[in-house]
């Protein structure tokens, strides 16, 4: 960000940058030192994790071993909770995608009597925070007995106010001669949906779907909430419930590593739709 | 004339269904719940219980409102916001100012800065329990009493009525600042540059460019992320379940908290509903304050 | 250009049609249990330790093969949230037809008719043989509802060799406890001799009930109790009364001082570090792998009325929906058998249920190691609150004992917990028995 247009000795540029770069990789260091220390400390013995705090150690990887990670398949079914993560997070963001375009798409761009009261009703509910309808949502579902199941951990979260409203948005500045013509060669709203406007929101598409899915992955009280044994408890829950019974750090540690891996390998490969969709969320930016 | 109404019916039926699957959803699983609350508030209502249900007015209210725990919480939640927004978006702002330069190593920094978002809280929070880990060998306080020299006496954070809350606003902090720091970030690229060379030319150097220019221009970002940080504020609940439970002394309890203790230790969904409503109402007026803030200044400008 | 106006409809039914087959497939596989043959029986059982796990698992297994017309479905819940979720699932009708619950929880299932009673399947020999605080801690309402296979002990380990440097009597007998004096005299100079001044290890590192069951006996020791056993109504002067007071004061005292470790790694005890530790018949398998000849078993100190101790355990009951009521009694004999018994009081260091087992029991039995606990169960344990308010009861303890080790005032904190106690007897009318 040199905007200087006047002549500048070579040297203390450099000495800037060279200061700036340090710092920032200090910062760095101790930033990440707690993810560090997580995965250091997956590999070592239980014992060692605590007792090697005060030193560096905490953060080399001695006395190494895969023991823990063994431990915790034979502790728990790993599998079957990474599982109900993936599928859980998986449908809410396939179908909130689903259902929640097609409502922005009807509010944007569709004439119809009872629009302006749909759009208020969503801005209002908007405002209800999860939490303040949890506890009565939770009696609901114990009443009609689906709890501990995946559809009670899917269903109250598809239709969500905001990405209806994040659709809505970007719907509206869309603009209208894409319509025309579909219109024109004489597609109805679905068409002109399907054919026309998806293909041209993949920013808002990838937003919404970016924003679901870091909102839900590590959904914590609902599933705390609903959710009985191993069978379909998401992973958070299943972390803390690891951690609740035996307190073999190396375990837990290592429970947390093969819990964030798959997430963090998503995050890489679609690191720039993930930059985008929360750059997006103000939603007075487009990304 | 027949075809254009004809495909305005088209478009009204269309449009109904679009809309159908999230309205049914939203009123099932948010405005349903909402009004079962407040039913529920007024009750004694408790979980599986074989007595009959009891009307009791807003019983319910006067108890949570002389409850020290619920009040206790309400305090925490309000102090925890007040430290977070301004230190979190501050905080935010600072690391995206840091990283708003068109340097090759930048989308480096920026991920491994956003990485924590992505840990799902909880995970957070056990990490971080280890890191408060009383006595020495705790990882905090070996590395506070290393840039002490020593002098420092290793505290058990997450069990001391002074520093529990601080740890917990430190965690919640780690983790949701890169989120953060990724919007500001969108903001500052968006602030013409044009504006930056004007303000040197007329030799203006570079706290004065930051509060006549960056600030500005942010404004309405800053001020997105404060609301937004304000409500999650409110929303604490993971790390305070799982590493204090409310402790010590109701030092870190939340509101969200207290609602769920009080549902699945004590079976009360009445008291938990009544919880619930005053939550969303304080939620919700925070929100209205916020909006008029902001629609005052911009009838200011 | 006409197109055919239904080209997409397809696409779209197809995507809806996905979703909702997920959903359906996701809803379908959690209700899909059906059996076909041999009566299926569901049980729940709380994992605690690796070792009764397995022995359940083994037990379940023999007893399929025995038993070719009964095929039990055995789900392991962790033991951490057990009783949370096992309220929950009663809530919404979803209890198995067999479960072990925590004792004193027992009495709450069974107010609000979710327990099928046994007594018509309780023969004499059997009911001779159980200890009786299991028949009691079964009983509700004058019916039993349930029966564990073992009880539960709980002393104060001890470190024999921290504890002769310091020249502590070591009482074996509840009758010969330390008195209050006695143990504090004992903490200071144990304190005195250790680096960090920690010589007393109260299990920390657990939560939850543990609070209730491991330091209600204090105050029952000083006189105190946790509810008026009388009728059940109120807890107001006896949760909060002098005694208890004085009791929960000499606990914090402890805090106070810096004699109580934290114990974040669960080893504070098994590396000697500390001199006691205050904990359950579970851990002595690998307390006593660790010190050897070194550990000895010591009763709770005695706060002026006695030593108490805790008691009570897991128990199987029956469920009232339950459509295999005979299969769920056949099992519950099966586990009672004293070879069963033993082997899980083997797997867990449990106090087995009945006297036959208990004396071929090596560690239970005259002379055994854990005899002590025996004695306990006879003489000086007291069982926790047998009320359907227990819940409520024990909720409100453990959050009075949390402020109160944090240092809060102990009285106001007392009185709190009896307020929260009264007002859900009061909010239950007085938890009347409902004839459901």
């Amino acid at each position: 960000m040199n905007f200087k247009k006047h002549h500048q000795p070579f040297f203390p540029e450099l000495a800037k940058r060279s200061f700036l770069y340090l710092f920032l990789s200090i910062m760095l260091l101790v930033y990440i030192a707690p993810v560090l220390f997580m995965v250091v400390s997956s590999f070592k013995p239980d014992a060692r994790v605590l007792s090697d705090g005060n030193s560096l150690c905490a953060f080399l990887p001695v006395a190494a071993s895969l023991k823990n990670y063994h431990d915790v398949f034979s502790r728990i079914h790993f599998n079957r909770i990474l599982f109900n993560s993936l599928f859980i997070t998986g449908m809410i963001v396939a179908g909130g995608l689903l259902i929640n375009s097609i409502a922005g798409y009807a509010l944007a761009r569709l004439q119809w009597k009872g629009r302006n009261l749909v759009l208020g009703l969503i801005l209002a509910i908007l405002v209800i925070p999860f939490e303040s309808i949890a506890v009565p949502l939770f009696y609901q579902f114990s009443l009609i007995g689906w709890r501990d199941s995946y559809q009670v951990q899917i269903i109250p979260f598809l239709a969500d106010a905001f990405s209806i409203y994040l659709f809505y948005s970007f719907f509206i500045g869309m603009p209208k001669e894409l319509e025309e013509a579909a219109r024109i060669d004489g597609a109805g709203p679905w068409k002109t949906f399907v054919f026309i406007i998806i293909p041209n929101s993949k920013p808002v598409f990838a937003t919404v779907a970016v924003l679901t899915f870091l909102m839900r992955w590590g959904s914590y009280l609902w599933p705390l909430m609903v959710t009985t044994g191993e069978t379909y408890r998401p992973l958070p829950v299943a972390m803390a419930a690891f951690e609740s019974q035996v307190k073999l750090w190396g375990d837990i540690m290592a429970f947390g590593v093969m819990m964030v891996a798959p997430i963090l390998i998503v995050f890489l490969v679609f690191q720039k739709w993930f930059v985008k969709g929360v750059a997006a969320s103000d939603t007075g930016r487009k990304g | 004339m027949d075809t254009i109404r004809g495909a305005k019916r088209n478009e009204s039926r269309a449009a109904w269904i679009m809309v159908t699957p999230a309205l049914l959803g939203l009123a099932l699983t948010i405005a349903l719940p909402f009004l079962i609350a407040l039913v529920l508030s007024v009750t004694r209502y408790k979980l599986d219980t074989p007595l009959p249900v009891l009307f009791v007015g807003l019983e319910q209210f006067t108890r949570i409102f002389s409850d020290q725990s619920f009040l206790r919480a309400l305090l925490n939640n309000l102090v925890f916001a007040l430290v977070i927004v301004p230190v979190q978006t501050a905080a935010a702002l600072a690391l995206a100012m840091l990283l708003n330069r068109p340097l090759r190593v930048m989308p480096f920094f920026r991920t491994i800065f956003f990485l924590p978002v992505i840990f799902p809280m909880a995970l957070v929070a056990i990490v971080w329990e280890l890191i408060y880990a009383p006595g020495p060998n705790g990882l905090l306080n070996a590395f506070l009493s290393l840039v002490s020299f020593g002098n420092w006496q290793p505290v058990d954070f997450l069990n001391d009525p002074v520093w529990a809350m601080p740890a917990i606003m430190l965690l919640s902090l780690w983790q949701g600042v890169g989120f953060q720091m990724i919007i500001m970030l969108a903001g500052l690229q968006g602030i013409p540059r044009s504006l930056y060379e004007a303000a040197i030319i007329d030799g203006a150097g570079l706290w004065q460019q930051f509060f006549h220019i960056t600030l500005p221009q942010m404004r309405n970002t800053i001020i997105f992320v404060a609301l937004v940080t304000t409500i999650l504020a409110f929303r604490l609940f993971d790390q305070v379940w799982i590493l204090t439970q409310g402790g010590p002394n109701r030092a870190t309890t939340t509101v969200i908290f207290e609602t769920v203790r009080v549902v699945f230790k004590r079976q009360d969904v009445a008291r938990g509903a009544a919880m619930s409503v005053v939550f969303f109402l304080v939620v919700l007026s925070i929100t209205l304050i916020q909006h008029l803030y902001m629609k005052q200044h911009r009838e200011v400008e | 250009m006409k197109k055919n106006p239904y080209q997409n409809y397809p696409l779209f039914l197809l995507m809806s049609a996905i979703t909702v087959c997920c959903l359906l497939i996701g809803g379908c596989s959690s209700n899909s249990e059906q059996a076909t043959g041999p009566v299926t029986l569901n049980v729940w059982f709380h994992t605690g330790r690796p070792a009764e796990q397995r022995v359940m698992e083994d037990q379940v297994a023999r007893f399929n093969v025995s038993h070719k017309e009964i095929s039990i479905a055995l789900t392991m819940i962790p033991e951490g949230d057990y009783n949370t979720q096992v309220q929950a699932a009663a809530s919404d009708g979803k209890l198995p037809d067999l479960l072990d619950l925590d004792g004193p929880f027992l009495a709450n299932y069974a107010w609000r008719g979710h327990l099928a009673p046994l007594d018509g399947n309780l023969v004499d020999s059997l009911k001779d043989d159980l200890l009786p605080s299991i028949i009691k801690q079964g009983t509700y309402n004058g019916k039993v509802y349930a029966l564990g296979t073992f009880d539960s002990g709980l002393g104060l380990y001890g470190n024999r060799q921290l504890l002769e440097a310091v020249n502590a009597r070591i009482p074996q007998q509840p009758e010969e406890a330390w008195s209050k004096a006695e143990f504090q005299a004992i903490l200071r100079k144990l304190a005195a001799r250790d680096p960090d001044g920690m010589v007393l290890d109260l299990r920390l590192d657990y939560d939850g009930e543990w609070y209730t069951y491991a330091f209600s006996p204090v105050i029952e020791s000083a006189g105190g109790d946790l509810i008026n056993r009388a009728s059940y109504q109120s807890a107001k002067g006896v949760l909060n009364g002098r005694q208890a007071i004085d009791a929960m004061q000499e606990i914090q005292s402890w805090f106070a001082k810096g004699y109580v470790t934290p114990n974040t790694d669960a080893n504070s005890f098994v590396d000697g570090r500390v001199a006691l530790s205050w904990c359950g018949h579970w851990e002595f398998p690998r307390y006593q792998n660790a010190l050897g000849e070194k550990l000895v078993l010591i009763p709770l100190p005695d706060l002026g009325e006695g030593s108490k101790t805790g008691m009570g355990s897991w128990c199987w009951a029956i469920t009232k929906k339950s459509k295999h009521k005979k299969e769920a009694m056949a099992f519950l004999q099966f586990l009672l058998q004293k070879d069963e018994v033993l082997a899980m009081s083997k797997a867990n260091g449990a106090v087995p249920a009945t006297y036959s087992a208990i004396a071929e029991s090596d560690l239970y039995g005259a002379g055994g190691m854990l005899n002590l606990f025996v004695r306990q169960l006879q003489k000086s344990a007291v069982p926790r609150p047998i009320t359907p308010g227990y819940p409520v009861i024990t909720s409100a303890f453990q959050e009075a004992f949390l402020d109160i080790k944090n240092g809060a005032e102990v009285k106001a904190t007392l009185d709190k917990a009896v307020r929260i106690i009264d007002e859900d007897i009061s909010d239950n009318e007085g938890y009347r028995f409902i004839d459901q």
